[in-house]
């Protein structure tokens, strides 16, 4: 797209461009400000954007002799993110006018690669279930998803080309899905979690989102402050096993229909698709996530209970997960942490068996209304376990929303899921 | 009549509950003793008035709470609503946070009232901050929750919380003759500690007496319920003497006590007897040292890029840098090394009650330039199981000698247990 506008263009091409010092990082910001301007009164995106702020990063970083990785490029954090110079309102009216005093790690390392943080996404309360303003860009009666809410409108709507998000259950890869962009987590842990507010330790995952895998590449080598070489197409057609999960009866039509479109067409393309499913280790895997995420609850929200019970909204606190965390008791939280070790142990092997896992990112598309943000049921599972997930645009459903798949890796070999992610995108995108 | 400072935190929570003292009485002879001693400079942040204030609250909240009116220290690495939160830098001085941490919120829920902040060293790493051993000052009280530990093993406190990555909780507790404990990896919330390492930091506690240990850790937790008390009718421990890849490194006092204390308890009933890793985890050390500075490098990402010349020399030259250049697959084999050691030490469990080892390479170190070598707790930090260390009397220097029991990883409960049976047992 050589004359397209620079809010339409990919990270990568950003980069390339500014470095070569055919687009300046304040033409850029300026054009994802235009767009913002143009749409934020329908999407609600962003929690915090003041645009004069993130112009005058973008000026800094042009007159900056300092290069980067993602030099000039702007990105949008969820607003459970810590940001030195931004308000952290973490979904929730008790922190109106939180400044905190430091980034997040996940923050700090774009910002000293030469990323522009332009502002901070919509989440919902404390990455819970409570939705914030955001509506679909693809259609504003729809949910975005969540909770990662912001990140992914943003990114689907040209207003930026990454987002960071974080998922304890289903909160960067069901929001991409619903969003039609190309949602990563990675293994958990893998990207720096300092300065995110904490929904669950065990589970709290920073992601990404961005509008192709080879801008989640570079984006991930950024946020692991690590060498950045380019995603390799896989020189042979991936083996994928394809995982309906135990919780295929949950799926809607549209969900199940492009699943088996994307394996049909993956198949044509070479791909060797095996129909398999999570060993027996794992067949209680989202209870245990559950277990693991509502006995931190009213541990981690201790604070709040303390002070401002009265503000947290009854989908936490009433009928939410500080109310099922009541129910546990230690033991159990400790017996649901060894079964997860358990079923992680045997879901390496299992995954090690093929290239990729081909499977569902949401049970289809974005549910109509703003009230939930959907089900994490075919999200929760692979968070619990710590592998590696990618979501991909894949199809539409009956409202014309889009509808994506996922692909799961083995734990750690995250490098690993991204190229195969390439050679799925070439492959589904060729379609469009 | 023992001083009111001088209580430990499960006699002052008696005393407390049975009206003989008053928590005003209590925070005020704790406030006095500090003050005497400021020579130790165990406090970040001490400020009297509130203190005050906050126990006559608790007096006038007419004891409801498990900690009802008990001071508590707070390592200053740790998020306070009301008072500042420098994290041993001065990147930090006067960072005032927008809420508490979790584990205060739970222990200010549970009745107990914050009296200060402790000195940590720089975010909870090497550089040492101000404080001394209340026993020698011209000797490093560890760290780096030196402070927590200074204060407690000097009266000037019941009970502080410290964070442990590497040694930090033990290693300190032991250098100051307390008694210090690390929880399993998972156990008590970390929601609002400045994070260095997501794969090991622990909250821990550092207290006078074992029993003070049950009701600090049921809060703690979260867990609803009343704590369990120590079971002081457990029959003898099955007790492994485990000297670790590190054993060369400690001095001959403290082998000749860990070796003493192995033939002590088996005199005294106990089944003791030798217990080593499997060779392949006799570099565990070098998998923690990846983990610590692959995450340390990137969770103080902010402070490493937008104020590097404030952070010192050493965290930058000996984690910081190194951790970046630390190759991604290094630290991923580090990762799922550490998790094959646990499950080692799961399978060593089968056998043994629990394992005694050094709590640290000897007494603390003179001078205050480095908090000594935490060798002797990385190993079990990395293993997510649960630590204690008790006093277990004095060295050739003077200073206090502390030996570690180790327990299998979600039983502290039975930790505490085989802890109270050698307890009285000790030399």
């Amino acid at each position: 797209m050589p004359n397209a506008e620079p809010h339409r263009l990919s990270a990568t091409a950003l980069a390339r461009r500014i470095a070569a010092g055919e687009l300046t990082a304040e033409a850029v910001v300026a054009s994802c400000l235009d767009r913002i301007k143009e749409r934020e009164g329908v999407v609600r995106a962003w929690a915090h954007l003041d645009p004069a702020q993130a112009l005058e990063q973008a000026r800094a970083c042009d007159r900056s002799e300092r290069g980067g990785l993602l030099k000039g490029v702007p990105f949008g954090i969820k607003d459970i993110f810590d940001t030195a110079d931004m308000p952290s309102g973490y979904g929730s009216p008790i922190y109106t006018g939180c400044r905190p005093n430091s980034d997040a790690g996940a923050a700090a390392l774009p910002r000293a690669a030469g990323a522009i943080l332009v502002g901070k996404t919509v989440t919902t309360e404390f990455a819970n279930r409570h939705p914030g303003p955001t509506s679909n860009p693809h259609n504003p009666e729809f949910s975005p998803g969540g909770s990662s809410s912001g990140s992914a409108a943003a990114v689907a709507d040209f207003m930026v080309p990454l987002a960071l998000g974080t998922q304890t259950g289903g909160s960067v890869i069901r929001p991409a899905a619903f969003c039609g962009v190309v949602g990563f987590k990675p293994s958990f842990g893998l990207f720096p979690p300092s300065g995110m507010h904490v929904n669950t330790e065990s589970l709290d995952t920073v992601g990404a989102m961005a509008r192709s895998v080879e801008d989640i590449a570079l984006f991930r080598a950024v946020l692991m402050a690590i060498p950045y070489e380019a995603p390799r197409m896989p020189e042979r057609p991936p083996v994928l096993a394809l995982c309906r999960t135990m919780h295929w009866q949950r799926a809607q039509k549209e969900g199940r229909a492009v699943l088996e479109a994307a394996a049909a067409r993956l198949r044509a393309a070479g791909a060797a698709i095996v129909d398999s499913e999570l060993p027996p280790e794992c067949a209680d895997i989202s209870e245990i996530q559950r277990r693991h995420s509502a006995y931190e609850a009213p541990r981690n929200h201790a604070p709040e209970l303390h002070r401002h019970a009265e503000l947290l909204s009854d989908d936490l606190l009433a009928h939410g997960r500080i109310a099922a965390g009541r129910e546990l008791s230690l033991d159990d939280f400790r017996a649901a942490w060894r079964q997860a070790e358990a079923a992680r142990e045997a879901a390496t092997r299992w995954a090690g068996e093929f290239d990729a896992i081909l499977t569902l990112p949401a049970p289809g598309q974005a549910p109509k209304g703003l009230g939930s943000t959907g089900d994490a049921v075919f999200n929760s599972l692979w968070t619990m376990l710590h592998m590696p997930c990618l979501t991909l645009p894949a199809g539409a459903g009956p409202a014309g929303l889009p509808v994506g798949i996922q692909l799961v890796g083995r734990r750690h070999a995250d490098a690993r899921l991204l190229e195969v992610g390439l050679w799925v995108e070439r492959q589904l995108g060729a379609r469009r | 009549m023992t001083a009111p400072n001088q209580l430990s935190a499960a006699a002052a929570i008696a005393a407390l509950g049975r009206g003989e003292i008053s928590a005003e009485t209590l925070t005020r002879a704790c406030l006095d003793r500090a003050a005497e001693r400021r020579a130790v400079k165990a406090w970040a942040w001490l400020d009297p008035n509130q203190a005050l204030a906050q126990a006559r609250a608790a007096d006038r909240a007419g004891g409801a709470g498990l900690l009802a009116g008990l001071p508590i220290g707070i390592k200053d690495i740790i998020d306070t609503a009301d008072m500042p939160t420098a994290h041993g830098s001065p990147i930090y001085r006067g960072n005032r946070p927008f809420a508490d941490a979790a584990c205060v919120a739970l222990l200010r829920m549970a009745g107990g009232t914050i009296i200060g902040k402790t000195v940590t060293t720089e975010f909870a790493n090497r550089f040492p901050g101000a404080t001394v051993n209340p026993h020698n000052e011209a000797h490093t009280p560890g760290g780096s929750s030196s402070g927590s530990a200074a204060a407690v093993a000097d009266f000037q406190v019941p009970a502080a919380l410290g964070t442990q990555t590497g040694g930090s909780v033990i290693r300190p507790a032991a250098f100051c003759g307390a008694v210090g404990y690390k929880p399993s990896f998972g156990e008590f919330a970390r929601s609002g500690i400045k994070l260095q390492c997501h794969n090991l930091d622990t909250l821990g506690i550092i207290c006078r007496s074992l029993d003070d240990l049950p009701p600090l850790r049921a809060v703690l937790t979260g867990a609803a319920g009343p704590p369990r008390s120590i079971d002081r009718a457990a029959t003898a421990p099955r007790i492994g003497l485990c000297r670790t890849p590190a054993w060369e490194t400690a001095e001959p006092a403290t082998q000749a006590l860990v070796e003493g204390t192995a033939a002590r308890l088996s005199a005294a009933g106990a089944k003791v007897r030798d217990v080593a890793f499997a060779a392949g985890f006799a570099d565990i050390l070098e998998h923690h040292r990846r983990i610590f500075y692959f995450e340390a490098a990137r969770n103080y990402a902010y402070e490493y890029e937008q104020h590097r010349e404030q952070v010192s020399q050493v965290l930058r030259d000996t984690a910081l840098t190194p951790g970046r250049d630390l190759p991604l697959a290094a630290y991923t084999a580090a990762l799922e090394t550490a998790e094959a050691f646990r499950r080692h030490l799961d399978d060593l469990f089968v056998e043994f009650d629990v394992l005694l080892t050094p709590s640290a390479a000897g007494e603390a170190p003179e001078g205050l330039g480095s908090t000594g070598d935490p060798s002797f707790n990385s190993i079990w930090t990395l293993g997510w199981v649960p630590c204690v260390t008790l006093p277990a009397g004095i060295g050739p220097q003077g200073l206090p000698l502390g030996i570690q029991l180790v327990g299998r990883r979600f039983a502290d409960e039975a930790l505490f247990d085989a802890a109270a049976w050698v307890a009285p047992r000790l030399a």
